[in-house]
């Protein structure tokens, strides 16, 4: 049965990917997005690049659904009733829907106990500005956490000449990119002014202010500013009682379907449910949102989706140096290098796998994804012949 | 409807290609090209192009006012 109105909840890439695929699949009834955020729908990858940097890149963040005509709600959703298919916002108003998409997001970890104030986050427009201001005048900063986005957030303090240091239970982005990338990117964040720590075991905040993180071995290190990078917590306090949410986020299917009928969800509020490839995993990266947002909006409407709720694209930039990669994760062992050198910073880099597809790495490289993918899937069948 | 595009921001990343083709295509170094540069969006491509322009993960694309 086709739903006649379509209710998103959360103004995130998920759900406005959403909103846009509900109109280009042809759904002509009401389309309505609650969103928190008071600057509306914007960008996130830029914030912890361009937008540290540079002031004048915050107007091409944002977002529009013109002429979509989508009913958008700015406040925030406080609870939802799935039996009687509601969701009620702060303003204290109620929404009825026939489909629910849940697409409310994650929000940043923090590591200081609670009521500690100073510790910076980046996850929103107001907390990039914020780290922004702060940089301005900051003479020496700690990032807690050598993932994706502390080595960002580490790049552009050393951009902005101020003195950085790294600090993680791991090497930097070796859990993810392996020992091969992990050791040749951090060479290359030591030469460009950051510097990084490995800890054996977790750094916990110290002051109030918080102007430190103190080591397990007993050592703290003080700066002006912290910035924890440490994951994020899905965004599901609205849906107590409803049995849609634990502690990973929404579970979904293939389809993007929750345990509820009628109930939907995309983006970082998700996880993929077990299934035959892995257990209960999140996967909260940029181009899973778009792809589960599209997904999400065909189940939505009672279609089959044409894609999977996952993408195995992404991208980042470290120490000035922007890496492209398409395939599966982790990487383990030595590339095949196909073009280029490592050691002269632009490189064309292939994992092969016995069992399926490569994964490819651009490095420092600029090559379209539609490339990568291309060899990427040139591996998987030279492989499986 | 008018776009633009900054080209320093621009990663290559071809979003934006696959979304409409006739708007932007990317050469084999990432280059992007913007076909309609100081023109308007032909009307059967603007559908295609907003989508293109919301979807380009660095933000390079704008729809002017």
């Amino acid at each position: 049965m086709t739903p006649r109105s379509v209710l998103i909840v959360g103004e995130s890439l998920a759900g406005t990917t959403a909103a846009r695929e509900l109109r280009a699949l042809g759904h002509t009834g009401p389309v309505t997005i609650i969103g928190a955020e008071p600057h509306g729908a914007y960008s996130r990858p830029p914030l912890s690049k361009a937008v540290l940097r540079d002031p004048g890149a915050d107007d091409a963040l944002f977002q529009d659904l013109d002429g979509l005509d989508i009913h958008i709600v700015r406040s925030a959703a406080t609870a939802a009733d799935t039996s009687r298919r509601t969701v009620t916002t702060t303003d204290g108003r109620e929404f009825r829907y026939d489909a629910l998409i849940i697409a409310t997001g994650a929000e940043a970890r923090r590591l200081a106990a609670p009521g500690r104030r100073g510790e910076l986050v980046l996850r929103t427009l107001d907390d990039a500005r914020l780290l922004r201001s702060r940089l301005e005048t900051a003479a020496s900063a700690i990032v807690v956490g050598a993932g994706f986005l502390g080595m960002e957030v580490a790049g552009a303090c050393a951009a902005r000449g101020v003195p950085v240091t790294v600090v993680d239970v791991h090497r930097p982005l070796e859990r993810i990119l392996g020992g091969y990338l992990s050791a040749a990117l951090t060479a290359r964040a030591e030469a460009y002014g950051i510097s990084c720590v490995q800890t054996f075991g977790f750094a916990v905040p110290t002051g109030d202010p918080v102007r430190g993180v103190m080591l397990p071995g007993g050592t703290e290190l003080t700066a002006d500013l912290v910035v924890t990078c440490a994951g994020e917590t899905p965004c599901t306090d609205w849906l107590a009682g409803t049995g849609l949410a634990g502690q990973l986020g929404v579970g979904i299917d293939e389809t993007c379907a929750t345990a509820v009928p009628g109930v939907f969800a995309a983006g970082d509020v998700t996880h993929l449910r077990a299934d035959d490839i892995g257990p209960d995993r999140r996967a909260p990266f940029w181009s899973n949102a778009v792809a589960q947002g599209k997904v999400a909006a065909a189940s939505a409407l009672g279609l089959a989706p044409t894609g999977t709720p996952y993408d195995d694209y992404f991208w980042t930039e470290v120490a000035g140096l922007a890496l492209k990669v398409v395939g599966p994760l982790p990487l383990t062992g030595e590339p095949t290098t196909v073009e280029g050198s490592v050691e002269n910073g632009r490189a064309l880099l292939t994992w092969k796998r016995p069992d399926g597809p490569s994964t490819v790495v651009a490095y420092g490289m600029r090559k379209p994804i539609k490339a990568l993918r291309a060899l990427a899937e040139a591996g998987e069948h030279s492989a499986s012949r | 409807m008018q776009i633009s595009v900054d080209h320093a921001r621009c990663e290559g990343h071809g979003l934006c290609a696959d979304q409409a083709p006739e708007v932007f295509s990317l050469d084999d170094d990432a280059e992007l090209t913007y076909h309609f540069d100081g023109a308007d969006v032909p009307d059967e491509h603007r559908s295609a192009a907003r989508v293109a322009v919301n979807v380009c993960p660095v933000a390079a694309l704008r729809v002017l006012p």
